[in-house]
Order: structure tokens, then C-alpha cells, then sequence
């Protein structure tokens, strides 16, 4: 499907930009990383770089033109000949998000200094009552830079006394996932009750013919997730700039607690498993968690996860979405031996209620 | 390294009763041929410590497909399947 790559922020309180000159021409292919175009400020000059690999489908703009910060500059595709989609009025696309300011809009963007591309516009123009919605659900002003990653937001230090002290990786990586979860997903959770019994008796007729030395239940239905995502592609999908990205392998998230270290480890390339070589890959993930050793290709690229609280008989928990994923199950201990709680956290930009729900019924019994 | 039989069966028995501890369980009557996971003294995430415990302490690498009750079952078990693979 074709993308777009739209003009770079290159000084937070500049609102456009002059294309100083154009490196392509439609047609030709581009690598990630090359440079396109170069685009010029009052400030500085800086070229733009292709984001991905493609052909150029169209140039959205000429040298010597001054263009919005935001705006489209060149569609790309993976073949020459790709359409590109008709231009839609959805305010949620990035080549829409920044909307020209009203007169009024544009003088209190600078006397508070915002970004306006931080701000969502309601209609055709970014208004002095979007500011205002804005500032009222909690956006701050100030220099906070806005890029294609999670923005970072300032805040003051605290008034009583103390020292800031560095994130270990591990705090860090929890911290960016809080981020993404918060920035870019619509979280939303829901539940279902379920009798544990057929999973519970599952388990333990698959430990007893394996000799298995721990509980199956878990990464067995850990499984069965996976043979959903691949039998319901959607919860395997994530949003990117207001396109669905559609992953190709079911890469399975599990979280594992090693003393105070909680990690999201991660099975990769789940689609060319059976049960058995999956309980297998997991077992030693989860060794290699426990050993606090877990290679880069274990512990990121989740697609699609699974937690579990029920050894501390947590009865429900809301887990945060593993970044640029749709869906996390969270399994509880039982209420009783008859009712037990399977819930999810989901990206509403992805997924329905409906669209959980039914992938909940589905996990709550062995296929 | 100390590979005594005796002195690995009480340094594995010990770990279990520490582990058991955490989870409020008490191990102390355990013998050396219980089925660990049978006992429901210690949970998964608690036999996964005994594991990466037991090769960390031993300098060994237990392969995923010998993680099984016939080689790390009981502490017997264990210390049979440590001293196998181990050069003599």
C-alpha cells in the first residue's frame, strides 16, 4: 500500500518551511535513507531523508515553494504503478494532523508556545476552542518536541528533597512502553468469566503424557492465542500513522516476573509451531528471563501477548499494551474452582469490543 | 566445585525449602525422592528458579528437552542428572 512522507518539524515554532531542492523524481527508487529533498528554515537547512525504501509515485511539492510543516512531500510505494489513495478529510491521517490556525488560534499558539502540531483541530482550521480542549485535558505548553516518536513531556521536579538518578535499560524500556501506551494507543479493556476446569484438566493431561516438569497451562494457552492470531489476523495488526500495519509473523509476547525485573520475553515466528515446539521455545525464554540473560531477539518484536498474575492470585489486572501491539491477555487466578476472569487490553483503533470479546470465548475453552 | 553427592543433594534441598519459603509453603519434610511437582510446594515460576538456580551453582547447561520429571523430578533426580553430566 502506498505511503506518505510528510515535511519534517525542523524548528519547534516554525510552521513551514522552503523546499531549497527536490533530489528525485517520480519513478524512481528510492532506499531508506537517501536523501529526497532539502528543505531550509530561518534558522537552519537540513535534508530530508527517505524514511523506507520505495518508488516515487508523486512529488507533492517544487523547489523554491514554501510548505507547511506536516504537509505531504512524496507518495512512495512498493511498485511503480501503486494508486495513491484519494485524499480523505480524516483529521486522524498525518498529512491532515496540522491544521492551519485561525488568526486568533495562531497568536495564542505563540503567546503559550505550542507546537500546533500537538494540537488536534475539530474542523477545517485549528481554533482557539481546540487550544483550549487541548490544555483542558492536560497538554502543556511549552518547548516539548514533537517527533515521530513518543513525545517526552517536561515536568517540574519535585518540591521536597532528592536526586535524579539514571533508568537502568530494563526501567527505561518499562518507561517507553508506559509512553506508547499512553500516546498513541485507545486502551480499552474487557473481561470475560470462564470455568478454568477444561484448560486446568487440558494442561494436566498434556504435563502427565510429557513428563513435563512445569505447568503447560499457561504457555498452552499462550498457543492457542497464537493460533488466534494467525486464524484472526486483525489482533495481530497494530495502527502506524493512520494506516493498519499488518504483521506477517505471530511473534508471542509472555511476561515473566524475575525477582523485581518483569519482562515481556517474546517467541518469535509462532506460525511455524506446533504445540510442543512452542512450549518448548517458551520454557527456555522464560530460563533465559529467569537468569536475567535474554538476547535482544527474546525480549522486543512482540505482536500479539499474554500476562498472567495468577501466582500472586491476582483475581484481575489491566496490563499496558506492549508497544505498536493491539491486544494483551490477562490471565487471573480463579475465583473459585468453577469461575475465573479472562480479560484483555486492546487498541480501539484496531479492535471492537466485539472483536475481544470474541477472541475471548475463543481462549476461555481448548480448541 | 564441589561434587559430593550428599553435599549437592542438601545444597538442592535447601534452595527448595528457600523457595518454598517464598511462596508461604514449608519443605522441610521433603524427601529425596518427591516429585517436586507433584507436591505443590513450589509453582512453575519457583521450579524455574530451582533450574536456573542448579545450573548456575554447577556451571552446567540443562538442554530444554531434558527438562522433565525423569531427570530433574526429585532431588535424587537432579543429582543423578547432574553428576551424568558432568565428565567423570
Amino acid at each position: 500500500m502506498p505511503t506518505f512522507q510528510t515535511v519534517p518539524c525542523v524548528n519547534i515554532n516554525d510552521e513551514f518551511v522552503d523546499v531549497v531542492s527536490i533530489d528525485v523524481k517520480q519513478g524512481e527508487f528510492v532506499n531508506s535513507g537517501d536523501i529526497v529533498a532539502t528543505v531550509e528554515t530561518d534558522k537552519s537547512m537540513i535534508d530530508v531523508v527517505a524514511e523506507q525504501d520505495g518508488y516515487v509515485l508523486r512529488v507533492d511539492c517544487e523547489p523554491g515553494q514554501k510548505i507547511r510543516v506536516g504537509a505531504v512531500m512524496f507518495w512512495l510505494g512498493a511498485t511503480r504503478d501503486e494508486a495513491i489513495p484519494e485524499e480523505t478529510k480524516d483529521t486522524s491521517s498525518t498529512a491532515s494532523a496540522v491544521r492551519q490556525p485561525t488568526a486568533k488560534a495562531r497568536a495564542m499558539l505563540k503567546e503559550l508556545d505550542i507546537d500546533p502540531a500537538r494540537v488536534p483541530a475539530s474542523g477545517e482550521r485549528l481554533s482557539v476552542a481546540d487550544i483550549e480542549t487541548w490544555l483542558s485535558k492536560g497538554g502543556k505548553p511549552g518547548k516539548a518536541a514533537v517527533s515521530s516518536q513518543t513525545a517526552i513531556r517536561r515536568e517540574d521536579a519535585p518540591t521536597v528533597a532528592g536526586d535524579l538518578r539514571e533508568l537502568s535499560p530494563e526501567a527505561a524500556g518499562m518507561l517507553h512502553t508506559v509512553a506508547w501506551h499512553r500516546d498513541f494507543a485507545a486502551s480499552a479493556y474487557l473481561e470475560v468469566e470462564y470455568d478454568p476446569k477444561p484448560w486446568e484438566e487440558r494442561a494436566a493431561a498434556y504435563a502427565a503424557e510429557h513428563k513435563l516438569m512445569l505447568s503447560p497451562l499457561l504457555p498452552l494457552m499462550a498457543f492457542r492465542l497464537a493460533e488466534l492470531g494467525r486464524e484472526r489476523p486483525l489482533i495481530n495488526s497494530t495502527i502506524v500513522n493512520g494506516q493498519r500495519f499488518q504483521y506477517t509473523p505471530v511473534n508471542i509476547g509472555f511476561t515473566v516476573q524475575a525477582g523485581s525485573m518483569l519482562y515481556l520475553t517474546v517467541v518469535r515466528d509462532t506460525q511455524d509451531m506446533d504445540a510442543a515446539q512452542f512450549i518448548g521455545a517458551l520454557g527456555e525464554v522464560q530460563r533465559h528471563a529467569m537468569a536475567h540473560k535474554l538476547p535482544p531477539q527474546e525480549a522486543s518484536g512482540a505482536t500479539l501477548s499474554f500476562s498472567s498474575m495468577a501466582r500472586w492470585n491476582v483475581s484481575r489486572h489491566t496490563p499496558i499494551l506492549p508497544p505498536q501491539t493491539a491486544l494483551i491477555i490477562a490471565h487471573a487466578a480463579p475465583k473459585n474452582s468453577e469461575k475465573a476472569v479472562l480479560g484483555a487490553t486492546y487498541d480501539h483503533r484496531v479492535l471492537t469490543g466485539f472483536d475481544v470479546a470474541q477472541v475471548l470465548l475463543a481462549l476461555s475453552r481448548p480448541a | 566445585m564441589n561434587l559430593n553427592p550428599d553435599e549437592i543433594k542438601a545444597a538442592i534441598r535447601n534452595k527448595v525449602i528457600e523457595l518454598a519459603k517464598a511462596l508461604d509453603m514449608d519443605a522441610s519434610d521433603i524427601t529425596d525422592d518427591d516429585i517436586l511437582p507433584a507436591t505443590g510446594l513450589l509453582d512453575s515460576g519457583a521450579i524455574l528458579e530451582l533450574v536456573v538456580w542448579f545450573e548456575a551453582s554447577y556451571d552446567f547447561r540443562i538442554k530444554q528437552e531434558d527438562m522433565n520429571i525423569d531427570n530433574l523430578g526429585s532431588i535424587n533426580a537432579m543429582t543423578n542428572f547432574l553428576l551424568s553430566s558432568k565428565p567423570a
